[in-house]
């Protein structure tokens, strides 16, 4: 389990995310919603220890996250970023196998182990990428890629994942079949996830729990029907919004309304 | 036609297979080259003397087993000293600023490390030992200052690196020729051609450091290569799956400028090495660095050892500086890096 108490952090004297609270609990997405520069993605670097607290702890099964070595927090928390650099010719599978760096041993002399092998083999059969498992990722496309770094996150076997913008490059099958993976995952193998988005949509079909976040606060939390007011949105994003009933699923949808009369 | 078939991954056999037969190719280097040269020495007794690691002369005459024992040998090892490491610190610097045009002599850290020796040279020059140690510093120095250039925010692109080692070279140059005109006139040309790279003159008797760094550090970054693969895909990657950055990058920076420093104070700067052998290692055996790091530190040591043996047989009894040939092949393959990157 991963817990933010209180957590205030500050870059060169400017505060990025203030006074925040957060727990991250088993088969739970979490989705982080608000407009940009509201501290999304410097909350999740600071759960992941990338980032310093200035005040406040983030506590990782019980123990603050700065007394953890990293390879023990990187076998326990894994984070899908935004696109990976590939400067240099790297295959699919070596690129996923990555993920099993935080379990190296000693005896192994840094080589993946006969278990390292296998759990590379199930993520890529789970992201559909096992006929690519040779190919080099920068011959990929960039849904492929994005389904790689995924996939090297879950071969972390993590029971936290942390996702920022995941969907940023999809297109809506490929938005959809991630997200999926992710639920599987939590289900299954009792995780954690938290997903930093900008679509509201999106999140509000696959998270269980919402922060709404702006200039670093968090300012409501809650299910996508709790928080997906259309006051409060107008409030956070400074926009008329539309929310209605999803005519599928139910949930809510967030529609914005441009009005070239209204000054709001 | 499709593609061939590429192997997934690189695997501890295939790695000591490789290694294998690099360590036989430069077993091969050392024992051929030392045969050629203008002097011609008779190949059976050669042979024979060598096998014996000279405790049996077999039958060549004092000043033939003198020029195999005291001239070439000794050249043939320093340059299988200076090839590796070069090697080996070209691959470093390359995972460190995640870029693979990265390479000591074009970054400047070579002028770097060519200062430290001119300093040790005019103001130690009777301490032998401060031209490694201040090699180093040089090189460490220049290191930094190349980091801190080239550093954006998503890692060295080829622009800013080279920019970077652009600004470090022209400046160290112009603190050589200042430290080159406090010399007296007669020990300007012999530094001049030590500049260019020259395995020749003054490095003899740092053989025994220049062999010893060499292996220790391709060993220290070998055992870090898994490491280096996941710096090669960025800091934050890196970090993430459980790297220790911080730890990682100064052990590279440190033994990386070792390297250079050691073959710097023995040879000079011998350009390019860094960049065409490592280059060599990826393209055939993969980028993993488990592969690639200590492919190219033996294949480094074939190349100079070959690009030696031409430099001081292709204009007999004249000699060439080795910086000379190896940049001759370099510099195109770097252009051609360029274009792709």
């Amino acid at each position: 389990m991963l817990e933010a108490r209180d957590l205030t952090v500050s870059y060169d004297h400017r505060i990025a995310v203030a006074d925040l609270s957060l727990t991250l609990k088993p088969r739970e997405i979490t989705a982080i919603i608000g407009p940009n520069g509201a501290g999304k993605s410097t909350l999740l670097r600071a759960l992941n220890g990338h980032v310093h607290a200035s005040s406040g702890t983030i506590v990782l099964d019980g123990q603050p996250i700065e007394r953890l070595s990293r390879r023990t927090i990187s076998r326990r928390i894994a984070v899908v970023a935004q696109e990976a650099e590939l400067r240099f010719p790297v295959t699919v599978l070596e690129f996923v196998l990555g993920g099993r760096f935080a379990w190296a041993t000693n005896a192994g002399w840094g080589w993946e182990s006969e278990r390292d092998l296998q759990i590379a083999g199930a993520v890529l059969r789970e992201t559909e990428l096992s006929d690519l498992s040779g190919r080099l990722m920068n011959e990929l496309s960039g849904g492929e890629r994005q389904r790689a770094l995924m996939a090297r996150a879950l071969a972390t076997e993590a029971s936290i994942l942390l996702l920022d913008e995941p969907t940023a490059n999809l297109d809506l099958s490929h938005q959809a079949n991630l997200l999926s993976l992710v639920r599987n995952r939590c289900n299954r193998n009792e995780t954690a996830a938290l997903v930093v988005t900008h679509d509201i949509n999106l999140a509000a079909q696959f998270a269980d729990h919402l922060l709404l976040m702006k200039q670093g606060r968090a300012v409501h939390s809650g299910t996508p029907r709790e928080v997906l007011q259309p006051e409060i949105l107008q409030e956070v994003f400074e926009v008329r919004v539309l929310v209605d009933a999803h005519p599928v699923t139910g949930g809510p949808r967030v529609t914005p309304i441009h009005d070239p009369h209204s000054s709001v | 036609m499709p593609a061939p078939p590429r192997q997934n991954r690189v695997t501890l056999r295939k790695t000591v297979i490789s290694c294998a037969v690099l360590a036989a190719a430069l077993l091969f280097a050392i024992v051929f080259m030392s045969l050629i040269g203008s002097e011609s020495l008779p190949v059976r007794a050669s042979l024979c003397a060598l096998a014996s690691f000279g405790r049996s002369s077999c039958g060549l005459t004092s000043d033939q087993f003198d020029i195999l024992f005291q001239i070439r040998l000794p050249r043939i090892l320093l340059a299988a000293a200076v090839g590796g490491s070069l090697a080996t610190a070209g691959a470093g610097y390359q995972a460190l600023l995640r870029n693979p045009l990265a390479e000591p002599y074009l970054l400047g850290i070579s002028n770097g490390a060519a200062v430290g020796t001119m300093i040790a040279l005019v103001f130690f020059g009777a301490m032998e030992w401060t031209r490694p140690l201040l090699a180093f510093t040089g090189a460490l120095l220049a290191t930094l200052a190349v980091y801190r250039l080239a550093r954006g925010r998503a890692g060295a692109t080829p622009e800013r690196l080279i920019l970077a080692g652009v600004i470090v070279t022209t400046f160290l140059s112009s603190v050589i020729i200042f430290v080159t005109t406090l010399m007296d006139a007669t020990r300007i040309r012999s530094f001049t051609f030590w500049l260019l790279g020259d395995l020749s003159g003054m490095g003899r008797g740092l053989l025994p450091v220049t062999i010893t760094v060499a292996i220790v550090g391709a060993l220290a970054l070998t055992l870090n290569a898994r490491s280096l693969n996941l710096l090669m895909l960025g800091e934050r990657d890196a970090f993430d799956l459980g790297v220790e950055v911080g730890r990682v990058r100064v052990m590279v920076f440190v033994i990386a400028s070792l390297l250079v420093g050691s073959s710097v104070a023995a040879s000079g700067s011998v350009g390019y090495v860094g960049l065409v052998v490592p280059h060599l290692a990826r393209l055939s055996l993969g980028s993993d660095n488990r592969i690639s790091i200590p492919a190219a530190a033996l294949g480094g040591a074939v190349f100079v050892i070959v690009a030696d043996t031409l430099a001081r047989t292709l204009i007999a009894p004249r000699e060439l500086p080795v910086g000379a040939i190896t940049a001759l092949i370099g510099a195109p393959l770097f252009i051609y890096l360029l274009k792709r990157a």
